[in-house]
């Protein structure tokens, strides 16, 4: 306690070189609690975008069926003989030629049935999705992605309009909302129908009553995880113990490939401001070094009137220590204003920017270890300073 | 209470070896007051930092309340200073950013004394060399006896079986000279051990017994 005011004391003797001392230190804290929260914030309103788009959701592909072929009724018994198993939807793509009017262009066509929005995540701006009747009387209808609807029908409210997949005529019964583009962007730069199952069978020649490829949502409280370990014992008793036969894969994937790149940024960054702390702990080293030598006499005093080793490696130990936490305390207040402003700015971004706790924790226990360390040497310096030597120092 | 017998300290400066102390020897007694006189670097304040335990002789022995301080180890030296010495310097020696109050209340921190019988003994301390007014003062705030008197108080205040002064005149007036050795024989009457270096007669001439020095030669001469 008494040390405490004592470096208080003598740090607030001379400001404007405690100030410019700290300086390292506090751009140091800036720069990792800044970096490490902007890239916390950033990362974290992206992850919920791709969050929110069903991640969780299971993509099954069968490659080769053993001669049991999968079909819709089977894989609506899996839904609900399977208690980890949500919904379950067929998923199978082909490339058509999309006609409306005197426009053409290629598109994605996903025959699926009514579960396949829920498990995606799929949210609708106009109409409806597909319903179980569609599916069991493949009528020709189609949902449309945003950008279909917008750039090839030319505005989103066509419900009812007619479009022309290979020659068939299809009935828009819904388009999907704009907020879609992430996933489907990410899925297909074209455009995207959705049919019933039934409907692609009649579409494409290759699609037959065995469905090669579905999707699966895990069931309320259930995670991704066990589903897929569930699924993945299913499929192993039914294709003969063969792995090779089929793939369980995850939006997961995409969001542990996101985390992996955060955490690495993060790292990085952490560690260009960690450089910039240890440069800033050899500038209060270097003070600290100044401070001794300067003090050499009232080391000198002191050591006359009895402090031992110990009692003056504390004082110049506290000071570095002192020195180093104001730095960190002046740096947190200057990067929780610079997030303050870097929210306003982003407000629009729907980004949010706030001071990363665990980051400061870690900005504060890093420079209590910077004060230790870099105060060290010049503590001991001072306490192995032999008395009579240094009460004579400089007269 | 202190034991010095054939004490040698010497220095290395290039290439000739000074001979500081020269087999030194002398006794001096509880309570005594005991001034030592010498010319200019005939070796004063090399003994003064031996008894004070500041440094350490390189032949002889020195025996403080009849323990060779040899075996000691810096830190254990360093508590001795604070229990047993008070030290009283020509140039004060004070810390310049501490109050003289504070000045003073360092060797009871250094002790580990709790702070409300710290602040007692601070007072008491203050008091008997009559700066009770100047407390919150700090050094460059008072005058050179003013300091010197800080720096008595400083060594009082823990109670040293031995108070040492190392020409705590040099830097001061005949007339503040006066005040200071009227404190130093009070102290002496109050029942304190005294010693005093210095190289005015008119000083030494006040002690009850005077060592001479001379070249780091030790000869006592009795009034
Ligand atoms: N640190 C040192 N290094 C080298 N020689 C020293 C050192 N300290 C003292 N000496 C030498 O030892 C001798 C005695 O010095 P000392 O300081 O004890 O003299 P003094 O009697 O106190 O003198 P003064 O009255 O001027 O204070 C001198 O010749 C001095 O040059
Ligand atoms: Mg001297």
């Amino acid at each position: 306690m008494m040390t405490l005011r004592m470096a208080l004391r003598s740090i607030g003797a001379n400001k404007m070189r405690a100030l410019l001392t700290m300086l390292g230190i506090i751009i140091g804290v800036v720069a990792l609690v800044v970096l490490v929260s902007l890239v916390n914030g950033a990362t974290s309103s992206v992850t919920n975008a791709v969050s929110s788009l069903g991640t969780d959701m299971l993509t099954v592909t069968i490659s080769d069926d053993k001669g049991l072929p999968m079909d819709l009724e089977t894989l609506a018994k899996w839904r609900d003989e399977l208690g980890a198993v949500g919904l379950t939807a067929p998923s199978t793509t082909a490339s058509v030629t999309g006609k409306y009017g005197s426009d053409s262009d290629s598109f994605t066509v996903y025959g699926t049935s009514e579960a396949y929005d829920d498990i995606a995540g799929l949210k609708l701006c106009m109409g409806r999705f597909l319903n179980s009747a569609d599916v069991d009387s493949h009528t020709r209808v189609c949902v449309l992605s945003y950008k279909a609807a917008t750039e090839l029908i030319g505005y989103t409210d066509c419900v009812g309009e007619q479009v022309s997949l290979n020659g068939m005529k299809f009935t828009v019964i819904g388009v999907l909302s704009d907020s879609e583009s992430i996933t489907t962007s990410m899925r297909s730069s074209g455009y995207t129908a959705y049919i019933p199952y039934t409907s692609l069978m009649r579409l494409s020649d290759s699609v037959t009553e065995a469905v090669t490829s579905f999707v699966v949502s895990a069931a309320e409280g259930r995670s991704v995880d066990e589903v897929e370990l569930v699924l993945t014992e299913k499929l192993m008793e039914r294709l003969e113990q063969d792995d090779d036969a089929f793939s369980v894969s995850s939006m997961n994937i995409m969001e542990d490939a996101m985390s992996s790149i955060t955490s690495m940024l993060s790292i990085l960054l952490g560690g260009i401001a960690g450089i910039s702390l240890v440069v800033g702990g050899i500038g209060i080293m270097n003070i600290m070094l100044v401070t001794v030598t300067e003090r050499t006499r009232e080391i000198g005093i002191r050591k006359a009137i009895g402090a031992t080793h110990g009692a003056i490696l504390r004082q110049f130990l506290t000071e570095a220590v002192v020195l180093c936490m104001l730095g960190c305390a002046i740096g947190i207040f200057l990067s929780w204003t610079i997030l303050r402003m870097a929210a306003v700015i982003a407000s629009g971004l729907s980004m949010s920017f706030t001071l990363n706790g665990p980051v400061v924790g870690i900005a504060v226990g890093f420079c209590i270890l910077i004060g230790v360390v870099f105060g060290l040497y010049p503590a001991n310096k001072a306490a192995k300073m032999k008395p009579i030597d240094a009460l004579h120092y400089g007269g | 209470m202190i034991d010095i017998q054939d004490l040698c300290k010497f220095y290395t400066v290039g290439d000739e070896r000074v001979r500081a102390l020269d087999h030194a020897t002398m006794h001096i007694y509880p309570h005594e007051f005991v001034s030592i006189i010498g010319p200019s670097g005939s070796g004063k304040s090399t003994l003064m930092n031996i008894i004070g335990c500041l440094d350490v002789a390189d032949a002889g022995s020195y025996l403080l309340d009849g323990i060779p301080i040899e075996d000691y180890t810096d830190n254990e030296l360093a508590r001795i200073r604070n229990e047993k010495i008070g030290f009283v310097f020509q140039s004060f020696n004070l810390i310049a950013k501490m109050s003289a109050e504070e000045n003073v209340e360092l060797p009871l921190i250094y002790r580990g004394v709790g702070k409300a019988e710290r602040q007692r003994r601070v007072a008491e301390a203050l008091e008997r060399v009559g700066l009770t007014k100047r407390a919150k003062h700090q050094p460059t705030e008072l005058s050179g006896g003013q300091q010197q008197r800080v720096a008595i108080a400083r060594a009082l205040v823990t109670k040293p079986s031995l108070i040492l002064a190392d020409e705590p005149t040099g830097n001061l007036d005949s007339k503040t000279s006066a005040e200071i050795m009227g404190m130093f024989h009070a102290l002496h009457e109050q029942g304190n051990t005294i010693v005093l270096i210095t190289h005015d007669n008119d000083v030494a001439r006040q002690a009850r017994r005077i060592i001479h020095i001379r070249d780091g030669k030790l000869s006592e001469v009795s009034l």
